[in-house]
């Protein structure tokens, strides 16, 4: 039997995007890896490729934070954030260079895990700044989930009220924030531990995940109907990882239309941005 | 037009129930035929899960299989492969290294490749690091077999690069369930067109994995079509009007 070519581009993912804009992206990146070829990471080409991806706002962390100098990454973070979060006796003017960034950046510090007794007095400082959520590197520091200072921070950070967003393996990232009351996204749960996930987050109303690496053909889908889909936000990882797969495989998804919402971007605006007690 | 030249037929271990997957997976994202090879056979037991493969795909016009070849169980390999390759449904071989204990720079791994030439169909080989550079050697040492770099060494592309450029009778394709930016890119600007295809490994992944990296390469014409269907055609020999 002979196959019949059709036309058309072969690969035309935003045919199957269609509409879906993002409004918060819980996963981006300013800065580079100094182990890896690229990319640069620069802010002003970071924010172009969200908005060429139709994402509307997103939750940025500071590399030159994770890797190198907690303070100094933090703050040039919050000075391009909007005027709310930005440091103290920061000069109107010196607020959000460029403008209003188009998209938004909405700041998430950074604290290193190696150093948790700074740690702790960073999360007082970033609370005080008006910042809602923290984000842990602990494969880029070398961290363990068993070390002290993982689950000193997650006390702190619960205390303090900041979301935790972290990075390592669901399977064991998770204990640190258990029993905590902690509002946690996890960042890197790959669906090959989606079930550890969800035996652990059916006992912990605070914990949610990014769906980047939620590609089987059914984890949307499964996670959703154990949890809800107010558990799941879209994450990309830009510009790092290429932020077209997730926004496809949501689009694609078995999931209504107003659960697609919700982790385009809704549940992130409940969880980052929702007015402080 | 899209063939997908990594896919997977049969159930997961994981916390996922797609068994029965592959035609709704392939209808999302436009796929017209896929290569398939039965999980039981690349996790366990190959000569069951051919046997099983062949009778089901006596059902699907839309899926071709793969004759899966555990290179520890050689007599039972050239059986299945005299068996199953003449009847046409089966059109390549899959050999998984991991599951088989069978690493490509093994003995066992370079024997079964052997008898996979000579049966002038390719041979789908998982990879992954550095060890497609070992495959581009075996590829090398053995007349007239062509080999796909199954994953297209996932984390280990750049090592792709040089082992398809190393041997013009070694394929690329690209699945993988993580998808650093750019990965694609790199990889099609250093490699001759006619080694690239197309593969998900659906249903473990969803196709928006591979199908969303290959997109965001922004690739067009003649380039993303060889990709898509027209290399693959040419190396299983399917009948396809263009």
């Amino acid at each position: 039997m002979a196959i019949e070519d059709g036309s058309g581009i072969p690969f035309d993912a935003w045919r199957l995007v269609g509409g879906l804009e993002v409004a918060l992206d819980v996963d981006v990146l300013f800065g580079a890896y100094p182990d890896r070829d690229g990319p640069p990471g620069a802010p002003e080409q970071v924010l172009r490729l969200l908005s060429g991806h139709r994402i509307r706002a997103a939750a940025v962390a500071s590399l030159r934070a994770a890797l190198f100098d907690v303070r100094s990454g933090n703050d040039e973070l919050i000075t391009r954030a909007a005027p709310e979060v930005a440091p103290a006796g920061t000069p109107a003017a010196e607020v959000a260079p460029g403008a209003a960034v188009d998209p938004e950046v909405v700041p998430v510090g950074v604290v290193d895990l190696r150093d948790p007794v700074g740690a702790a007095r960073e999360l007082e400082r970033l609370a005080a700044e008006g910042v809602r959520a923290v984000r842990l590197f602990p494969d880029e520091q070398g961290v363990e989930a068993g070390f002290p200072s993982v689950r000193h921070v997650a006390r702190r950070a619960a205390r303090l009220g900041l979301v935790v967003l972290t990075g390592g393996d669901v399977r064991r990232f998770w204990q640190p924030f258990a029993g905590l009351g902690a509002e946690v996204v996890f960042l890197d749960t790959h669906f090959y531990h989606l079930g550890d996930f969800l035996v652990a987050a059916a006992e912990e109303p605070g914990f949610h995940t990014s769906t980047r690496l939620l590609n089987s053909p059914d984890a949307l889908e499964l996670a959703a109907a154990e949890l809800g889909a107010d558990r799941l936000l879209y994450g990309s990882r830009a510009p790092h990882y290429e932020p077209l797969v997730p926004l496809l495989r949501l689009a694609t998804s078995g999931l209504k239309p107003e659960e697609i919402a919700a982790v385009a971007g809704g549940n992130a605006e409940r969880l980052l941005r929702r007015p402080q007690s | 037009m899209i063939i997908d030249v990594h896919a997977h037929w049969g159930p997961w271990f994981f916390t996922m129930d797609v068994a029965e997957a592959n035609l709704a997976t392939m209808d999302r994202y436009g796929i017209d035929r896929a290569i398939v090879s039965a999980t039981e056979a690349v996790i366990y037991d190959a000569a069951a899960g051919n046997r099983a493969l062949a009778s089901y795909l006596e059902t699907q016009e839309r899926l071709l299989g793969y004759v899966t070849v555990n290179p520890r169980r050689l007599r039972e390999a050239e059986a299945d492969l005299a068996a199953y390759l003449p009847g046409g449904r089966f059109v390549g071989v899959k050999i998984h290294t991991d599951y088989t204990g069978s690493p490509v720079g093994s003995a066992q791994l370079r024997e079964a490749l052997t008898l996979v030439a000579a049966t002038g169909r390719p041979a789908l080989v998982h990879t992954w690091g550095t060890s497609v550079l070992a495959l581009a050697e075996v590829c090398a040492d053995i007349p007239d077999l062509r080999v796909i770099a199954g994953h297209m060494g996932a984390d280990g592309f750049r090592y792709a690069i040089e082992a398809a450029n190393a041997c013009d009778r070694l394929y690329l394709e690209p699945c993988w369930s993580h998808f650093p930016a750019g990965r694609i890119a790199e990889v099609v600007a250093a490699v001759d067109p006619g080694q690239l295809l197309f593969g998900t490994d659906a249903t473990l992944i969803d196709p928006s994995s591979a199908f969303g990296a290959v997109a965001a390469a922004g690739l067009t014409g003649a380039t993303a079509e060889r990709i898509a269907w027209r290399n693959a055609a040419a190396l299983f020999a399917l009948d396809i009007t263009a």
